[in-house]
């Protein structure tokens, strides 16, 4: 009976701790400025005055008296972030599995697949100045194609460790069958082995895209103005007058979730499947 | 229909020598069983028949063709494997059909007559992840069969399913074959099947090929004593005597055991002498004496431990206690090095 109070409670603390910051982000995204910080009266959970304001502010209508118009909208963060995260997800994937799959089914030792993690013994931002001047010098500033190069780079290890392990435990006798019915390697790979690694893929896929996607300072040293990201242009939200502008700061972050909550609930049936290999002998 | 004909054929892993240089020939629709215990070699050959592992030396012929240059893809066996390796993305259907498609063929009646031959006909349609091992390695067994390899390779396919499934499959897998004449290659751990199914035995152990015959030649006339001991369910009485010359016949010394009736042929010095627990009999007038010293009762058998010695006797057998006198029935004698005499 204790026992199961005493879970209760550890199971309540950390629901709190993770879900009253969101709750309140939440809370803060409808509130008007008025409430944005106890100025006289209470903090309150529950808006007084609910209000999409702080959504219409970011994509450039209103403004109140108090904040001056955004110089920019949120519009083409939003943009640069979808697109230097999936396309950084994309690179990742695509040369991770690739790499994972040769190495897992033909490479011999183990030292190139430690060389591989070794780049994440390595702080991104140790390499940050060196890249920005090469960025510079090839053109690559401040676009979302070259900083999603360089995301597709930085989470390249983690796409190919994850997809490493889930080859090295699918049994080489599954295309072994398919060879030996007649198959072709490359044909083994795209009908066979690919579709048989949906829900590792999926998982990884989500994985190193909330890597990129929730990215700051990467994007900070390599975008300026153009092709800011979401949580750069995020940092940008303050106004001479009223400091940090929290309302409008909320209601990005509302936005910011989108993107992976919906991923996730798309490929939530192969991350609660995860990696069953149901027909073999485990 | 294709034979298979092994010639020197040599696997090595590094420094492990997995197969020793071996010569076998599967003739032409023959059902042969590669029997052995675990790492003896028996899959590592399998898997170079199949063209999975390319041989460290020797050769490969199907027929008059040399397999050596030929990509597994290409060598036109079917293969089941221990684990069934079924496509648990696929249907059923989709997976049984998996080698027509590939081939371009329509796979429609063919496919229906698979599925009626192995029960699986209601199946068809159904996801196949999820399937019981018994209808898994069953559908594997089709997915290979429909494609009419001349050549069918079988690698510890029984080994996963129930005991009372595996008795059927061994049926199931023995008419089918009759049916379509393959030649067919199967490697097994269980001497059960071995015998029961096979037409010749190729009996492996530590990468060297013991001896090939039919399951009564290896039952009744092993090669060695690691055949011996091998097969037979308890394996064959192998005892340490001294064989003793008495004029064309030899007697083997058994030590305080006895002296063993006169067998035939010349033979000197320390050999073991070899019979089948099946076949001793009680006899209180024999020269070989031993105690009792367990009696396991299982069902239709009785196996009485005498000593080192084990014998079985039908369930209703009344065994004495205390010290008995037996014969061994037909004897084997092996040299010091455990070939046979």
């Amino acid at each position: 009976m204790t026992r199961a109070i005493l879970r209760t409670l550890a199971i309540l603390a950390a629901l709190a701790v993770t879900l009253i910051p969101i709750l309140w982000m939440v809370s803060m995204a409808f509130k008007p400025p008025s409430e944005w910080q106890a100025a006289g009266e209470a903090l309150t959970w529950v808006p007084r005055a609910p209000t999409l304001d702080n959504f219409r502010y970011l994509f450039g209508q209103g403004g109140s008296d108090l904040i001056a118009t955004l110089d920019r909208t949120a519009v083409k963060p939003i943009l640069s972030s979808l697109l230097s995260a999936s396309v950084g997800t994309l690179i990742a994937m695509t040369c991770g599995t690739a790499a994972a799959y040769g190495l897992s089914r033909f490479g011999s030792g183990a030292n190139l697949p430690l060389a591989l993690i070794q780049l994440r013994l390595f702080p991104p931002m140790a390499v940050m100045i060196p890249v920005m001047m090469m960025w510079a010098f090839l053109g690559l500033m401040d676009t979302w194609f070259g900083l999603a190069l360089v995301y597709g780079i930085v989470t390249l290890p983690f796409a190919f460790w994850l997809m490493k392990t889930f080859f090295d435990d699918m049994p080489k006798e599954i295309e072994e069958a398919a060879l030996v019915e007649g198959c072709t390697r490359w044909r083994v790979f795209t009908r066979v082995t690919l579709p048989m690694m949906a829900a590792p893929l999926a998982a990884a896929s989500l994985f190193v895209f909330i890597l990129n996607w929730s990215d700051y300072l990467i994007a900070l040293l390599l975008t300026t103005r153009e092709w800011v990201t979401i949580p750069v242009y995020m940092a940008s939200l303050s106004s001479s007058m009223t400091g940090q502008l929290y309302g409008a700061k909320a209601a990005l972050g509302l936005i910011a979730a989108v993107p992976p909550v919906v991923l996730g609930v798309l490929i939530q049936k192969h991350l609660v499947r995860g990696l069953t290999f149901g027909a073999l002998k485990q | 229909m294709t034979a298979i004909h092994l010639q020197g054929l040599t696997k090595r892993f590094g420094p492990f020598t997995a197969l020793q240089p071996m010569d076998l020939e599967i003739r032409d629709g023959e059902f042969l069983a590669l029997l052995g215990p675990s790492g003896c070699g028996k899959s590592t050959t399998m898997n170079m028949i199949a063209g999975m592992e390319k041989p460290t030396g020797g050769r490969i012929l199907f027929g008059d063709r040399d397999m050596g240059a030929v990509p597994m893809a290409r060598r036109g066996v079917g293969f089941v494997f221990q684990n069934y390796a079924i496509f648990t993305h696929m249907t059923v259907r989709q997976n049984l059909d998996y080698g027509l498609r590939m081939a371009g063929v329509d796979p429609g009646p063919r496919t229906a007559a698979m599925a009626e031959l192995l029960g699986l006909t209601d199946l068809l349609d159904r996801p196949s992840q999820g399937l019981s091992v018994n209808i898994l390695q069953r559908l594997a067994i089709g997915r290979s069969a429909i494609m009419e390899p001349a050549i069918f390779l079988l690698d510890e396919p029984l080994s996963n399913v129930d005991a009372a499934f595996r008795a059927v499959m061994r049926t199931e897998l023995k008419s089918l074959q009759r049916q379509f004449r393959q030649t067919m290659v199967y490697v097994t751990h269980d001497q059960l099947e071995a015998m029961t199914m096979a037409d010749r035995i190729a009996v492996m152990d530590h990468g060297v090929l013991q001896q090939v015959g039919t399951p009564l030649q290896v039952y009744n006339r092993p090669a060695n004593t690691f055949v011996a001991r091998f097969l037979g369910a308890p394996g064959m009485n192998l005892l340490p005597g001294h064989a003793v010359q008495s004029g064309s016949a030899v007697q083997v010394d058994l030590g305080p055991i006895g002296l063993t009736p006169p067998l035939p042929g010349p033979a000197s010095g320390p050999v073991t002498y070899g019979f089948r627990p099946e076949e001793v009999t009680l006899d209180p007038a024999s020269p070989l004496k031993l105690p009792v010293t367990h009696v396991e009762r299982i069902g239709a058998r009785c196996i009485v431990h005498l000593g080192p010695v084990k014998a079985v006797f039908p369930a209703g057998t009344e065994i004495p206690s205390g010290v008995v006198g037996f014969t061994p029935g037909k004897p084997c004698l092996f040299d010091a090095k455990g070939g046979r005499i």
